[in-house]
């Protein structure tokens, strides 16, 4: 393989910041979980990078635990959601501003 | 050019590009699909990085399981409308911008110092660590090293399964006690 | 079964762990299944023994390692249980003596609606008394210290409702304790100056002790033993102790727990012989209390309290024993006056059962014709320990005093021959008063159940036979022989007078102040009801116990009650206003905080965001 393992990475880290951003100016709590998706495979990306760098499998487990992760978080942020939205009849974050000072 | 910076340089451009197209769509339906594209060239990384069981796995369970899953919410809650873009916190989207670029170029200059430009992966990646395939390989550690977390990670997907009936599941009392629901406009619309 | 020993103290936890968890299902069933517990630990603690009277002499010292509980540095304790004749006998009279009580127990708190409690908590008392027993160093024999202290406190004021029992239970609670602090730092002591805590360790060490240290170790544990066996000047707890259920008294206050302190000496007697003065104190305070307790035994026309005023007086009995060395004379005291005094109180729980919860023997007199089997039961307990031969009693008491005289103590012997004279006075009157003489109670009295009975024959039986079982042979009796593995043999030499002698004065004695106290209390040629008026100075002694509440409260209550309005002061103005006015503060600034926390996720997560960012940069330009 040719391709310097840094490109890989630099990849992974504009999907990051998409992501982050992502979860800064949207409002849809769909789309905000989505970014936070986008995020946790960014950093996946990184992981299976780093697992080339090193030559060995430990960053693949890694980020394959955190697939495993990712799957029940999603599961369960996803009836959150609804739950909220059950209440709220709003998927918007700015709705749910009940815990201010 | 070898094959796979040839791979790189078609997915790197169609990652990057559908990730911010999903940020720019107002629709929910659509930012999910443009994630999916994004979650293939993710995909892709993977073979070309030697990880073809992770390759398969995140077709499977992201590109394939978790945005059903988030398409099926999406549609059961009917907020496949077009989301305001007014933005009523002052200075939130400027300040997140130029955030998130910011943290972007930090991680650049991390990856500098830390990894370097130009390093390359080691060339006998499939005979050393992906000895006898990548799946067998993987199993290998997964198995011996790593069998104790392992087996927690079953116990989390059970408990997050209970979670979710415990969260989604409407108990008779909170039916009886909760307000007439208005009527759905927007799907009258 | 040396091995199994665990299962001593296990099955009554279990019991009291089911009980607690249960009890108020069982119902009346909790009783059983508490007796059977104890039962149960009785009849592995006698295979223990025959196991160990299996062994040959030397080894007769097992311990038996259960899992290791703490280690620091060099500090190690380990869970160990100690299997040696002097634990065995212990544990024996703690299971059966025990479970006589218990059983008795069931039929006692029979209409009581907190009974799963009640046997919740009597178990966990024989757990830790047990665990005080069978230790094999003082942490853990500290440990169970403590816990029978605890059950002792939650047993006095089981009856909490009652303002009298609960402050019993903390006057108990709180006097006990301050004998555990000077015990607790006897441990610290033990480990500073032999680096263990093992009994084997700290007794072979006890020789290369300094005479200062020695004396100071044993004076402090000697501190624990006084406050948990009511012994002056910690004694006051005691008599108060008596608001308890009566089961309570017998077992807790009367056979086991209150004898705990005499075991502790018998236990570290390698410690106290390793002092040249600490023999000497505990002979004086065993001496002066036997005496002190056996004369405010007297005044009481409380049953309960009259009963434990005797206890002190035998527990200081035990004590002098220890203090002249001989050890084995305070263990036979120890277990004779185990089934004695356990069927005493337990008999005069038929008589408060049968009079309802009457405890004034002014009002009694004549309870014979009602209560027949209870008077027998009190004639045998009382003749036992007044030391009526062949009664346990009389070889118990009479070993320790014919020792006085043996080992050159004539002063000593002397004294303690009025205490026995007296002894035998004071428990002689409970029986005249109650029990003969004239009615002065129009109630009628009904007889206990069989099911009370039942433990109260065996109890008197052994009270009857156990001197002759335990103590009668040429050389001290059985339990002497079986003891001198852990005890040794004490050393005595020619008495004044031959032996005969000294055994005709002890019986002469007892017959003598039994014989007085017919005349004086039951046969009606003496007007005792008036004596109050005749000598109310003397009576006023007697029946207030010298004074020493009283003493106690001027001494410590008034300063306590005004240093603690002093405190109100400084409480009030200083701290309380410290505290208001940070309070006041914080307030007043949170109501900034609002300001930044507007509720919106998206802005926490954008000031989540700030702080990664600036984080990363600092740690870019560190680089």
């Amino acid at each position: 393989m040719r391709t310097p393992i840094s490109y890989f990475l630099v990849v992974s880290a504009m999907l990051f910041s998409i992501g982050t951003i992502g979860v800064l100016v949207r409002k849809n709590a769909l789309v905000i979980f989505m970014s936070v998706e986008l995020q946790l495979n960014a950093v996946n990306l990184a992981l299976v990078s780093f697992s080339r760098m090193h030559n060995n499998l430990n960053g693949q487990v890694l980020a394959f635990f955190s697939m495993v992760v990712a799957a029940a978080e999603v599961v369960v942020g996803l009836a959150i959601i609804v739950t909220v939205y059950r209440r709220r009849q709003s998927a918007s974050v700015d709705d749910a501003t009940v815990l201010r000072g | 050019m070898p094959l796979d910076q040839v791979v790189f340089w078609v997915f790197a451009p169609i990652s990057v590009g559908s990730a911010i197209a999903m940020l720019l769509q107002r629709n929910a339906v659509h930012a999910a699909l443009f994630l999916v594209v994004n979650f293939f060239t993710i995909a892709v990384f993977y073979l070309v990085l030697g990880a073809s069981f992770l390759f398969a796995v995140q077709i499977i369970v992201y590109a394939g399981a978790i945005m059903v899953l988030f398409l099926f919410v999406i549609m059961l809650l009917g907020v496949d409308r077009d989301e305001s873009l007014v933005e009523r916190l002052r200075g939130q989207r400027v300040l997140g911008i130029a955030l998130g670029v910011g943290i972007a170029l930090e991680l650049i200059v991390a990856i500098r110092a830390g990894v370097g430009f130009a390093t390359k992966a080691p060339a006998d990646f499939d005979q050393v660590a992906n000895q006898g395939g990548n799946a067998q390989a993987l199993s290998r550690v997964l198995f011996r090293d790593y069998f104790f977390p392992f087996e927690v990670t079953s116990i989390l997907l059970i408990v997050a399964a209970i979670a979710v009936v415990v969260l989604a599941s409407r108990s008779r009392r909170s039916i009886a006690r909760a307000p007439v629901e208005p009527a759905r406009t927007e799907e009258a619309a | 079964m040396i091995d199994l020993v665990w299962l001593i103290p296990a099955l009554p936890l279990a019991g009291s762990a089911l009980n607690l968890v249960a009890g108020r299902r069982l119902g009346r069933r909790a009783g059983w299944v508490a007796s059977i517990a104890l039962g149960a630990a009785f009849v592995m603690a006698v295979l223990v023994l025959l196991d160990l009277l299996a062994l040959g002499g030397e080894e007769r010292e097992q311990a038996v390692e259960l899992f290791e509980w703490i280690r620091v540095g060099s500090f190690t304790v380990d869970w160990t249980l100690r299997v040696d004749p002097l634990s065995v006998t212990m544990a024996l009279v703690v299971t059966g003596v025990g479970a006589l009580i218990h059983a008795y127990a069931i039929g006692y708190m029979e209409h009581d609606p907190r009974v799963g409690r009640f046997f919740a908590y009597f178990n966990l008392f024989a757990f830790f008394m047990l665990m005080l027993v069978l230790a094999d160093n003082y942490l853990v024999l500290y440990l169970g210290w403590e816990g029978v202290g605890l059950c002792s406190y939650l047993l006095i004021g089981f009856w909490y409702a009652r303002p009298a029992a609960a402050s019993a239970a903390k006057k108990a609670f709180v006097t006990t304790r301050i004998g555990d602090a000077g015990m607790m730092l006897g441990v610290v002591l033990i480990w500073i100056h032999t680096g263990s805590l093992d009994f084997d360790t700290v007794f072979g060490a006890a020789d290369g002790l300094s005479n200062a240290v020695a004396t100071a170790i044993s004076l402090l544990l000697l501190a624990g033993a006084v406050g948990k066996s009511a012994q002056l000047p910690l004694h006051v707890w005691l008599p108060d102790a008596m608001e308890g259920p009566t089961p309570v008294s017998a077992l807790i206050h009367a056979a086991t727990m209150v004898t705990a302190g005499v075991y502790l000496v018998v236990r570290s007697h390698a410690l106290f012989e390793a002092s040249d003065v600490a023999l000497t104190v505990v002979l004086v305070i065993g001496l002066v209390t036997g005496l002190y307790a056996a004369l405010a035994s007297i005044g009481q026309f409380d049953i309960k309290r009259a009963l434990a005023y005797s206890t002190m007086s035998q527990i200081g009995f035990m004590f002098f024993s220890a203090g002249m060395g001989f050890y084995a004379g305070a263990m036979l005291l120890l277990v004779c006056h185990a089934f004695y005094k356990a069927l005493l109180f337990l008999t005069a729980g038929n008589v408060l059962h049968g009079l309802e919860d009457e405890t004034d023997m002014r009002r009694m007199g004549g309870l014979r014709s009602d209560l027949p089997v209870s008077t027998v039961w009190f004639a045998i307990g009382a003749l036992a320990l007044a030391g009526i031969p062949p009664l346990a009693g009389f070889f118990a008491k009479d070993h320790i005093v014919s020792f006085a005289a043996t080992s050159g103590r004539e002063v000593a012997w002397v004294l303690a021959s009025v205490g026995a004279f007296v002894s035998a006075l004071y428990i002689a009157r409970p029986l005249f008063l109650a029990f003969f003489g004239e009615r002065r109670n129009e109630r009628h009295a009904h007889e206990a159940s069989w099911a009370m009975n039942a433990p109260l024959a065996v109890l008197a039986f052994l009270a009857v036979v156990g001197g002759l079982v335990l103590g009668l042979t040429a050389e001290g009796g059985r339990l002497a022989t079986f003891l001198e593995p852990v005890l040794g043999v004490p050393e005595h030499g020619e008495a004044f007078a031959s032996e005969a002698t000294l055994v005709a004065i002890s019986i002469a004695l007892a017959v003598a102040a039994v014989g007085i106290a017919f005349w004086v209390w039951a046969s009606g040629r003496v007007n005792w009801q008036a004596f109050p008026e005749r000598q109310p100075e003397l009576a006023g002694w007697l029946a207030n116990a010298f004074y020493v509440n009283a003493l106690y409260a001027w001494l410590v209550q008034h300063p306590g009650k005004g240093f603690g309005r002093s405190l109100t002061v400084v409480d009030d103005g200083v701290i309380d206003g410290a505290v208001n006015g940070v309070g006041a503060e914080v307030e007043h600034a949170s109501r900034l905080a609002p300001r930044i926390q507007r509720g919106f996720v998206r802005s926490y997560a954008l000031a989540f965001l700030l702080g990664a960012v600036a984080l990363l940069l600092f740690l870019a330009v560190r680089l």
